[in-house]
């Protein structure tokens, strides 16, 4: 018999082409929740942010959706996102609220990375090669965040790519 | 307009003899992977880390796997979060693992929580009765102080408790 049980589930959907929105369930033995937020491009800023609370635990917790407007003006690119996000929607509102919005926007940040790998994902290996050249060189955060990405690693050697 | 990517995290507790076993897997737009951790109780020591990458970018993601194996004999307690993150993260591994390995011990720790509400916990009737229920909770569970909006300075479980976090 389970004792536990959590989903979170995450959508993007591009409302135009530099507007995402995010939406977040989060369902478990004790927690439901959901939030949607909106993030604008090039820039990465949340613009719009709202979320409902349908099963909590204490009468304050409900006091936790408002405080998730604090969120409006991060920039998911800023190295400090995380912090900020755990503080001023976790700490000051709820935690779990604040898990589902970090997972919602590192959702949206696989989506815009890895968006052309589908064009190239069956292709011949120069092509994928090629995209693996450009995303890197453009996207300078991916460099050394993993052991696949990591200096010396056979496909930075490969590519030629020297941080 | 349709949606681009979609993620699905799923993670579940069942007890052992002795042991609780956590699962944790991920199925997204491009990546899939679980991992599973046994963890013996009530010490909260890692008797097993398990795992596989099921759907990744490149092969060489495989080669994440086998630090799984360096969480064990470790106590889920302060402090492993950042052992984790240097162990199974980082340069040398894969941070979307670790991510799991976290949730895995995140879904231990609400086991006992939703275990502990389910016991101890009736619906309070008034006010008066949830200050009073709150209190005691946050008297035997005292690492919650201000950790969330209902445990801030300020809520009224924390007025009428007289709490001070050292």
């Amino acid at each position: 018999m389970l004792t536990f049980s959590r989903t979170r589930l995450i959508s993007v959907e591009p409302l135009d082409e530099t507007t995402f929105q995010c939406h977040g369930i989060l369902d478990d033995y004790i927690y439901n929740m959901e939030l949607d937020v909106e993030i604008k491009l090039p820039d990465f800023k949340i613009t719009a942010i709202s979320g409902k609370m349908k099963r909590i635990t204490t009468s304050e917790c409900h006091k936790a959706v408002g405080k998730l407007k604090n969120a409006i003006g991060l920039s998911v690119l800023d190295p400090d996102f995380e912090t900020k996000v755990k503080r001023i929607v976790g700490r000051q509102g709820c935690r779990h609220f604040a898990d589902l919005l970090m997972e919602g926007c590192d959702s949206l940040m696989q989506l815009v990375t890895y968006v052309g790998w589908q064009q190239v994902s069956t292709k011949d290996s120069a092509t994928k090669d090629a995209f693996w050249k450009k995303l890197l060189e453009s996207t300078p955060r991916l460099c050394n965040s993993c052991s696949v990405y990591a200096d010396n690693s056979p496909l930075m050697k490969k590519l030629g790519i020297k941080n | 307009m349709i949606v681009s990517y979609t993620r699905n995290k799923h993670l579940t507790v069942r007890d052992l003899n002795g042991s609780v076993l956590s699962r944790a897997s991920i199925n997204d737009t491009f990546f899939e992977a679980e991992v599973e951790v046994e963890v013996k109780v009530p010490e909260l020591e890692i008797l097993s880390a398990k795992g596989q990458i099921k759907r990744a970018f490149f092969p060489e993601c495989q080669r994440a796997i086998p630090l799984l194996d360096k969480a064990v004999s470790m106590r889920v307690g302060p402090g492993i979060t950042r052992t984790i993150k240097d162990l199974i993260g980082g340069t040398n591994g894969c941070n979307r693992l670790a991510d799991l390995v976290f949730e895995c011990f995140d879904a231990v720790i609400l086991r006992f929580t939703a275990e502990q509400i389910r016991n101890n916990w009736k619906k309070p009737e008034t006010l008066e009765e949830e200050i009073k229920m709150q209190v005691e909770y946050l008297k035997q569970n005292p690492r919650l102080l201000d950790s969330c909006i209902a445990y801030i300075e300020g809520s009224p479980f924390r007025t009428e408790g007289q709490f001070k976090k050292e």
